[in-house]
């Protein structure tokens, strides 16, 4: 995915206008294709995908196309634990490769203003979670603790103890540690794999997209506040009328217009009891509003992974992944 | 005679003090056996054990996998009313667990309203997500439950650990029973110990109930991690007594959300599985997806509706001592009564004041996680009063640090039992562990259960890990019981029938190598008998002396190992025969015979494994004179080469010509024209050694002086020796018999290669005898080159059958994982 170089200064900032919001909301068509080449034959593959845009109060899905090739017999659609929707698939006939191909269009509407003002001490957020047992807030326990990619545990909690200073609100602590983590990691696609765990990643202070929102959710977790993995796509860069071989100064890393990858993200859902759960982007130090699509959520990156497979036979085997996610001109 | 310890309640003993009237029947009863019987008797229940192969796997015991299960001569006794209380309370403990599984996999009622601790659930690794919702029959969770028993100074009983996830022990019950009842006839009569039939008749009933969609005779199969599990034993032991399939993960597939067993005939769909897997294990693609033993998509074929699981995946949740401390309240709650038998005393450290309690007294408190279950996140506990003040204070830093992950409990001074040992009688602690199963609406106890003893006077951990003994466990009814019995089922035709089609291919490929193994191991004793009947002619050989011609062949077979050039040439046939260390060596060659014998135990009659056993225990070096050794070799290797066919035949005999027949025969077939072939290949040709008695030596190897002797009355001559064990269908051992025998068992499979074995018969057949046995000169001399280019044909036309057939039937492909392996981001 991309790091976006939000403007410096402003780390608080709660929303980044572009070009393509209309009154109506941003519209964008969503391709994430996911190919798998094998060296020799596969016989079986059983598949779960979480693939499908979650629709929410500000996001609408319009349209999905799922196209698996080899064609399985039979798709079946089924709500997870958390809600998403998720896909499970069977490949029975012998295959040398698997293509999932999912097209969505989606609507984001705007969000409700994220208000610091109402935001109670974090401290009592940490406190009522305990003892309080409505369905909501037991919804929002159930992200406080460890998963299999987070644990907690008093490095994290220090890391977040200079933003979450004594009886500050919740969302005001929060978009501090949003700004630090953006501010003091360096974003470095070759220093991490998906098995590096957070406490390296907290040493060494850099990493991807996933491995911030995997330290974010530590942080937090380990102040006794829920947290949620937040698994989607960022916009992606414009394509160029005329291809320019100099990219701006200010555009963004993978601004070139290339279709790839760089569209999956991933960021952090906080939760606190006035404002509900609010989204936070530590890569790039904003509060996702257009340009943030929401596939699904969960504890951690193994709740929400875009497609996990066991395949009998195959051989060795190839995966390549392309991402877009273009933002719709509203129809006039 | 006192075998009370201070401090400890003993069960010798009546509530109110005086000598219980039933154990003081049973210590006459054992002294009038007399001390010298006695032991005889406690040696033939060991051998008992050791000859149906009971075992217990130790994790990390140099004895590795086959640790002999240890039952102590004297049972434990309970009497009818004491039984009533405890059955009255594990019935009730297994419904109120069943009833707290249902809701934390279903509406979650207990944490809103604050009956259970949230933290127990959700930060509970064995809280299976993608469970939570899953339809279960009758609405039920949990279909086996078993509770630890121990009993306090004053005589209360307690529960010390609850079993959810697979329950092991009962099997184990069982058995001990029986080799109770076979070495002690005479206290069964004199004792009316109450029956454990009922239970699994039981057991099997409940099984069928809870098939999906109502099906009238259910396929239900054992669900096994496999032969390294540490009550592999009790895996197979149970399958065959309650008739059920055992099989590992990969014996099983998910198709169109249905589960197959993968069989020689076939997918055979199944509708129940006894999981005795830890749930987490059991399905990669939705729980833990580094398992190799899972059956990828189970949890959609449970959500479809389409299998049973039992225990339901995610029972294990419960296990976590932490939930006793919530359990009086519970089950006033869920049942409107009060809990029959209290835990032993817990506190979770989640809450504040229990919190505080712990700390204040971690010198007496036992700490465990609370959050374990599952066996990647489970720990040991921690006896706070053997710790150092510095571990103390560091132990009490981590619970503080996170307390809703700890518990803390009582130490339970356990009661003390009788146990005998070489010495007598002593007391050892002793932990029961009580059984139920779902009865309908209700739960039935198995009357007795699994008693198991400290290893040490002084020790308090009973752990058949550590080497614990067991007792048989006898329930006093006021009468004797009829006897009832699942265990002699007289197979009808319909059960042969169906244990043919449920043959996996896992089973069908652990025959074949078993039938190999066998073959390959006779060959080598005959071999080697043939060398020591030659060494033991000519004890004073020179050592610069050529190779005895039997040597030689040997040697040319590749059986004798390296030459160091240093080691006399007696020992290195002793070693080839003897050193299991040794690559190739006959005894390592029994070792794996055994370890095959083993994998296919639920299949092959407990006679032949007996045997097997045995011939495993003798195959060690003899312990002689040096100027004796060849000789006691040769004795060994004839004992030998009795149990082989001892083997072989009760393997062969016993078995039904089913599915499972046919393997064991096809790897015979396959291997015996091997060993035949390379036989030939090592002895004829070259032109015959001057003076040789190698053409006795090869009849003598293939086990045809005889049929030789009867047939031609003569000395041996080449081409009517070649034709005896190349050509002839009519000799068991020819190369020729082989061919044809594999050919007829082969016809009984579709996809087997029936036209490579057809032309390698062909090959046999064609060729004619004068021209097998004619000498050609060469650049080597004179050679049989017709029959060596036949040998060669055979040599490796053999293995390609093997592979073919491998291929075609067997072939076990491992599952990778495809995933969730890339990133979000560009890697």
């Amino acid at each position: 995915m991309t790091q976006n170089d939000a403007p410096n200064g402003t780390q608080a900032s709660t929303a980044n206008a572009t070009p393509s919001s209309g009154p109506h909301g941003t519209r964008y068509d969503v391709v994430h294709e996911t190919r798998y080449a094998y060296s020799e034959a596969a016989f079986t593959s059983h598949n779960v995908a979480h693939l499908m845009p979650r629709a929410t109060d500000w996001q609408r899905l319009e349209g999905l196309e799922l196209r698996i090739d080899p064609s399985p017999p039979t798709v079946q659609w089924q709500p997870d634990y958390f809600g998403n929707d998720v896909v499970f698939f069977t490949i029975l006939e012998p295959h040398d490769k698997l293509v999932v191909r999912v097209e969505s269009s989606v609507e984001l509407l705007p969000r409700p203003e994220l208000s610091l003002t109402q935001s109670p001490a974090w401290e009592d957020v940490a406190t009522r979670l305990r003892s309080d047992r409505d369905e909501t807030t037991l919804h929002a326990y159930e992200m406080a603790f460890e998963s299999p990619f987070v644990p907690r545990g008093e490095p994290f909690a220090d890391y977040a103890r200079a933003s979450f200073t004594a009886g500050r609100p919740l969302a005001k602590a929060l978009l501090d540690l949003n700004a630090r983590i953006h501010r003091e990691f360096r974003y470095d696609p070759e220093a991490t794999t998906l098995a590096t765990p957070i406490a390296q990643v907290l040493e060494e202070r850099h990493g991807v997209c996933q491995d911030f929102a995997h330290l974010m959710i530590g942080c937090l977790r380990s102040l006794g506040l829920p947290a949620r993995y937040v698994s989607g796509y960022l916009r992606s860069a414009d394509p160029k009328p005329d291809a320019d071989p100099q990219p701006d100064a200010d555009a963004e890393p993978g601004a070139e217009g290339l279709v790839g990858s760089e569209a999956s993200h991933a960021w952090v859902s906080a939760w606190c009891p006035e404002n509900g759960w609010i989204d936070v982007d530590p890569t790039n130090d904003v509060v996702p509003s257009d340009r943030h699509i929401v596939l699904g959520w969960g504890r951690d990156y193994d709740d929400v992974s875009p497609l996990k497979g066991v395949t009998l036979g195959g051989g060795a085997h190839t995966v390549s992944v392309e991402v877009s996610a273009r933002p719709i001109e509203a129809s006039p | 005679m006192n075998l009370a310890v201070e401090g400890h309640w003993d069960e010798t003993v009546r509530p109110d003090g005086a000598p219980s009237p039933a154990w003081r029947q049973l210590m006459d009863a054992l002294q009038g056996l007399g001390r010298r019987e006695l032991l005889l008797r406690w040696e033939r229940a060991r051998q008992l054990l050791e000859d149906n192969g009971v075992t217990y796997n130790v994790y990390g015991d140099p004895r590795g996998v086959d640790r002999p299960w240890q039952l102590d001569a004297v049972p434990m006794l309970l009497d009818a009313d004491e039984w009533a209380g405890i059955e009255a309370a594990v019935s009730q403990r297994a419904e109120l667990l069943d009833r707290i599984l249902g809701d934390v996999y279903g509406p979650q009622r207990l944490l809103r309203e604050d009956a259970l601790p949230p933290e127990l659930v959700f930060a509970h690794p064995g809280f299976l997500r993608p469970c939570h919702g899953l339809a279960v029959p009758g609405g039920r969770h949990l279909h086996v439950y078993a509770a630890d028993l121990a009993r306090s100074p004053d005589g209360q009983w307690w529960v010390i650990a609850d079993r959810s996830q697979a329950p092991s022990g009962a099997g184990y019950a069982l058995e001990n029973r029986v080799v109770m009842s076979r070495v002690m006839p005479e206290l069964f009569r004199q004792f009316p110990v109450r029956r454990l039939a009922n239970y699994f008749q039981t057991y099997q009933e409940s099984l069928r109930r809870i098939a999906p969609e109502g099906r009238e005779s259910p396929r239900i199969v054992l669900l096994t991690p496999g032969p390294y599990n540490e009550t592999y034993f009790e895996h197979a032991y149970l399958s065959r007594y309650l008739g059920l399939t055992l099989a590992e993960g990969g014996d099983l597939t998910v198709r169109d959300e249905r589960v197959y067993l993968k069989t020689l005939s076939g997918l055979q769909q199944v509708d129940v599985i006894l999981r005795r897997q830890d749930a987490d294990f059991c399905d990669p693609l939705e729980l833990w997806g580094e398992s190799a033993l899972g059956i990828p998509g189970l949890v959609q074929a449970v959500r479809a509706g389409r299998v049973t699981v039992a225990n339901a995946l995610g029972s294990g949740l419960i296990e976590t001592s932490a939930i006793m401390a919530f359990l009086p309240s519970l089950c006033r709650k869920l049942l409107g009564e009060e809990l029959r038998m209290p835990s032993v005393a817990t506190w979770w450290c989640g809450h504040p004041r229990e919190l505080d309690h712990t700390l204040a007294h971690l010198d007496q408190l036992v700490l465990k996680p609370a959050l374990a279950g599952s066996p990647r996140a489970s720990g040991e506990p921690v006896f706070g009063g053997e710790l150092s003040a510095a571990e103390r204070d560091a132990l009490a830093e981590r619970i503080r640090a996170r307390p809703h992950g700890w518990v803390a409990q009582e130490k339970v001074a356990l009661s003390t039992v009788p146990t005998g040992d070489e010495d007598g009688l002593q007391p050892r602690h002793m932990v029961l562990r009580v059984y139920a199963v779902t009865d309908g609406d209700g739960w039935f106890v198995l009357p007795g259960g699994l008693t198991r003893v400290s290893s040490t006077r002084d020790s308090l951990v009973v752990s058949s890990q550590r080497g614990g003994a067991s007792k048989d466990t006898w329930v006093l009814a006021p009468a004797h019981e009829p006897y009832v019995s699942l265990l002699p089922k007289a197979p009808g035709p319909g059960d042969v029938a169906r244990s043919s089609l449920s043959l996996t291919s896992r089973v069908a490929d652990n025959l074949l190598w078993l039938g190999r193994g066998s073959e390959r191991v006779e060959a080598g004793v005959r071999l080697f008998r043939a060398v020591f009947r030659e060494l033991s002619d000519e004890p004073l050989r020179p050592a610069d002396a050529p190779l005895p011609d039997a040597v030689e062949v040997v040697d040319r077979m590749g059986r004798l190992g390296a030459d160091e050039g240093e080691a006399p040439l007696e020992d290195r046939v002793l070693a080839a025969v003897f050193d299991r260390e040794q690559p190739g060596s006959l005894a390592a060659s029994i070792a794996e015979l055994h370890r095959l014998a083993w994998l296919a135990r639920d299949r092959i009659s407990p006679d032949s494994w007996r045997v097997l056993s045995r011939l495993d225990q003798e195959f060690t070096a003899p312990t002689v004179h040096p100027a004796l050794r060849a000789s006691a070799a040769l004795q060994t290797l004839d004992r030998s080469l009795l149990q082989v066919a001892a083997f072989t035949g009760l393997a062969v005999e016993s078995m039904t010509r089913t599915l499972a027949w046919q393997f064991l025969e096809i790897g015979r077939r396959l291997e015996r024209a091997t060993q035949g072939v390379e036989l030939l290949q090592a002895t004829l040709l070259e032109a015959l050694p001057e003076d040789s008695r190698r053409l006795e030596t090869l009849l003598d190897s293939a086990d045809s002086s005889m049929t030789y002797r009867a047939r031609y009355r003569a000395s041996a001559e080449l081409p009517l020796v070649l034709d005896l064990l190349l050509v002839d269908e009519l000799n068991p051992r020819s190369v020729g018999y082989q061919l044809s025998g594999l050919d007829e068992r082969l016809r009984a499979l579709h996809r087997a290669p029936h036209d490579a074995v057809r032309a390698l018969l062909a090959r046999v057949r064609e060729t004619p005898l004068d021209e097998l046995a004619a000498l050609e000169p060469t650049e080597d001399g004179p050679r049989r080159t017709t029959l060596e280019s036949v040998l060669r044909d055979l040599a490796t036309g053999l293995p390609e059958i093997a592979n073919a057939l491998n291929q075609a039937y067997l072939s076990h492909s491992l599952q990778r994982r495809q995933g969730p392996g890339f990133r979000p981001e560009p890697a």
